[in-house]
């Protein structure tokens, strides 16, 4: 067909519209914003790329749909990657497929059988495009006021020690103020809870976060937790620029993140960790670990296990005792340049695999490295039990 | 006074008369005048002399009033395969004569286009108070003239030669032909001359245009119809003049079989008419109102504004002079060509059947 420009841009609108109502239903069901996100991201790609390109093609057989909508995903993905947006691969990608196949199914069946002329008006629908328009608009805007308007509400966290546990219940923000403490540890029990600039003392952890979605931690302190630093468990989590101190605690974890395989991707970035058992760890998992510095623990900096996903990038180990970075137990580890310097050799535990590899794929993994700078370290880079290590391809 | 009449029962009326019907107007509501029922007829017997055997349009060369469902989906449905449907994601489905013909059948039937036809050529259209007079068929308030190709164009250094027959007549083939012509109809009897063991010579004034439709694709839509309404007359009917030049589509269904007979010394190009046995002219259609007697009459009487060949026309078919709130004139088929240069294509009538309906639709009498 050969389509005006108000023909393209009122034609992909109308067909968006039905595939964002549903991505409304499924972000209330969710309890998650991302669908609408996606669907206001493919709008406002599909209607640049209108102008800005497709508009030049002076005639779009059937066939174009498939590479015009591969290059719209190609775009879509780069700015969810790009803007670090958290939206799930594979229901994003659903989704976007379903609103590719809307489009093409209405534009090739549907919208000329409703309006005769579609073909020879070059796509335009009159009325119904207007209609489609502002409806699209109108559920956009609807989506954007109502989560203004579900906002959470902040609590401020003032000065000075607070007594813990502080257990969450509902939606907030809790925010503290320059020299907030808890003693005594955060639990959180609620959806969609963010907490920031808090330092927690003490606890049986310092932070637990168990059996709920969209926790966000940034910019938290935690030291002299009896267990873990922060134990995150059947939960996604969002931790950011925090600090972990476990000093002295030669069992507990700095970062426990475990069993939220079904969850999407969790996210690690910034937090630096000094002590405990090991820095950051997962289990069944799928979490990336970014830009963090780990210390001085007393066995792994990093270890991602128990049939993990995810990539660990640009971070720092030092210290470690055994292994610096472990991708173990039938993982698929992602190493891109990480620093692992000064890992400590442990052989005389009785364990082989303990003798102090910078960089160690266990027990059928498959780890991908690139970039790393492993100095200092026993066994710079190996393999135990049917594992593997190669290239990032 | 009965609202809608349609002059020319051929394929454009029949499917201005399914856009009608889809829009809500009764048999009862609408009259067809013509000389033959059926809509198929005067096409058929010209398809059948050049042997046709596919369309050249693509499954939306249809007479339904929507592109959707096009020819590509009922074949797929009927044949139960999804082939048509792929080759028509790619531009490549040509439904077959007969499959046309059969949805030109099934639409007959269904529409209840016999109840509206009266078997009566008329002559002559008529301004009257409020609408337009038929030839003593009485006063319709919108009619749209579906007159078809005014004659068969035979060139005039031809005339009386007995070896030329047109391409549209029913001819056989003899030992050595001369085919006259660059166009689909021309190329089809290259074609048909080599496939019945003819020596064949290609007469043409110039070289073929090769193009898969008649004109550039976006002048089927508004798209390339904005620029094309934009023109003055003159730079008009020049933008005509270059669409209308002969064609015929590229691909290797054409050119294999003529490298190989040409390669056999069976297919040559020359500039005039030699000694073969036979010639067939073809040369399409005579061109322009003047040679329809109906159309000449109407601008005559009416004073209507021409270019060139072609009646002026407002985009949406309809003759600006004839054409108020109370009542509508508007052309349809190869006449429309001065708003809708593939006028003269199935898509065109439906184009020009919208644009009737939607001046129907908004007349304060009807």
């Amino acid at each position: 067909m050969s389509y005006t420009l108000t023909g393209r841009v009122s034609s992909r609108l109308t067909a968006l519209l039905p595939v964002l109502l549903a991505a409304c239903g499924l972000a209330a069901a969710l309890h998650r914003a991302w669908p609408v996100e996606l669907v206001a991201l493919m709008a406002g790609v599909g209607v640049l790329l209108d102008v800005q390109a497709w508009h030049r093609l002076p005639y779009q057989p059937a066939w174009a749909a498939l590479p015009l909508g591969a290059a719209e995903l190609g775009l879509v993905t780069a700015i969810v990657l790009g803007a670090g947006l958290h939206v799930p691969f594979l229901p994003a990608l659903g989704l976007f497929g379903a609103g590719w196949l809307a489009s093409v199914l209405l534009s090739q069946a549907a919208f000329p059988a409703l309006r005769p002329g579609y073909a020879e008006d070059g796509g335009e629908l009159g009325r119904l495009g207007a209609v489609g328009a502002a409806g699209v608009v109108l559920a956009l805007a609807g989506s954007a006021a109502t989560v203004y308007a579900r906002r959470p509400p902040v609590v401020h966290l003032e000065a000075g020690v607070h007594r813990g546990p502080l257990v969450i219940t509902r939606r907030e923000v809790l925010e503290g103020e320059p020299g907030a403490v808890v003693r005594g540890g955060i639990v959180i029990r609620h959806d969609d809870v963010r907490v920031e600039d808090v330092t927690v003392v003490g606890g049986e952890n310092g932070i637990t976060v168990e059996g709920v979605r969209g926790t966000v931690l940034r910019g938290v302190t935690v030291s002299g937790a009896k267990l873990d630093g922060i134990h995150v468990r059947l939960a996604d989590v969002m931790i950011e620029d925090c600090t972990v101190d476990m000093l002295g605690n030669p069992l507990g974890q700095g970062i426990d993140i475990s069993y939220n395989m079904d969850l999407g991707m969790s996210r690690v970035e910034g937090c630096t960790v000094v002590g405990g058992m090991e820095g950051i760890v997962t289990h069944s998992s799928m979490t990336d670990i970014v830009d963090n510095e780990v210390s001085r623990t007393r066995e792994r900096g990093i270890s991602v296990t128990e049939m993990s996903m995810g990539t660990v990038a640009e971070n720092e180990v030092r210290d470690a005792l055994g292994v610096g970075l472990l991708c173990n137990d039938r993982s698929v580890c992602t190493f891109e340049h990480n620093t692992v310097v000064g890992t400590r050799d442990d052989s005389a535990s009785g364990n082989a695999s303990r003798s102090g590899y910078g960089l160690l794929a266990s027990f059928q993994s498959e780890a991908e490295v690139e970039g790393n700078e492993l100095d200092a370290n026993p066994v710079p880079m190996g393999t135990v039990v049917d594992s593997l290590i190669r290239p990032v391809e | 006074m009965t609202p809608v009449a349609i002059v020319g029962s051929g394929l454009a009326g029949f499917t201005v008369y399914q856009a009608l019907r889809r829009g809500g107007l009764e048999p009862g509501q609408i009259a067809v005048f013509g000389p033959e029922r059926d809509p198929a007829a005067v096409w058929r017997r010209r398809a059948e002399a050049i042997r046709q055997r596919a369309m050249r349009s693509e499954s939306d060369g249809h007479c339904g009033p929507s592109s959707f469902p096009g020819l590509a989906f009922t074949g797929a449905r009927r044949r139960r395969s999804l082939r048509p449907l792929v080759a028509s994601l790619a531009d490549r489905y040509h439904p077959t004569v007969e499959e046309f013909l059969e949805h030109v059948e099934r639409r007959r039937a269904r529409s209840g286009w016999d109840e509206s036809v009266v078997e009566s050529r008329v002559e002559r259209v008529r301004a009257v108070d409020g609408g337009f007079e038929l030839d003593g068929h009485g006063a319709f308030r919108h009619v749209l003239v579906a007159p078809g190709h005014p004659g068969l164009n035979l060139p005039a250094e031809l005339r009386g030669d007995r070896r030329a027959v047109h391409a549209y007549e029913p001819h056989d083939y003899a030992s050595t032909v001369t085919v006259v012509g660059a166009g689909l109809a021309a190329a089809t009897e290259w074609l048909n001359a080599l496939a019945a063991g003819a020596e064949v010579v290609s007469v043409r004034r110039r070289e073929p245009l090769r193009r898969p439709l008649n004109v550039p694709r976006p002048y089927f839509s508004r798209r390339g119809l904005a620029g094309f309404h934009a023109l003055g007359p003159a730079e008009r009917a020049a933008r005509l003049r270059t669409l209308l030049a002969p064609s015929y589509p590229p691909g290797r269904a054409f050119d294999e079989p003529l490298a190989r007979a040409a390669a056999e010394g069976r297919f040559r190009v020359e500039a005039a008419v030699d000694g073969t046995e036979q010639v067939i002219c073809a040369t399409g259609f005579l061109r322009g109102y003047r040679h329809d007697p109906l159309l000449a009459a109407l601008v005559r009487e009416h004073g209507l504004e021409t270019a060139g060949a072609w009646i002026v026309l407002a985009p949406d078919c309809t003759v600006p002079a004839l054409t108020d709130d109370t009542r509508t004139l508007a052309l349809a088929g190869v006449p429309a060509q001065w708003a809708f240069p593939a006028a003269d294509t199935l898509a065109g009538a439906r184009y020009a059947g919208h644009r009737f309906l939607a001046r129907i639709g908004s007349c304060r009498t009807r």
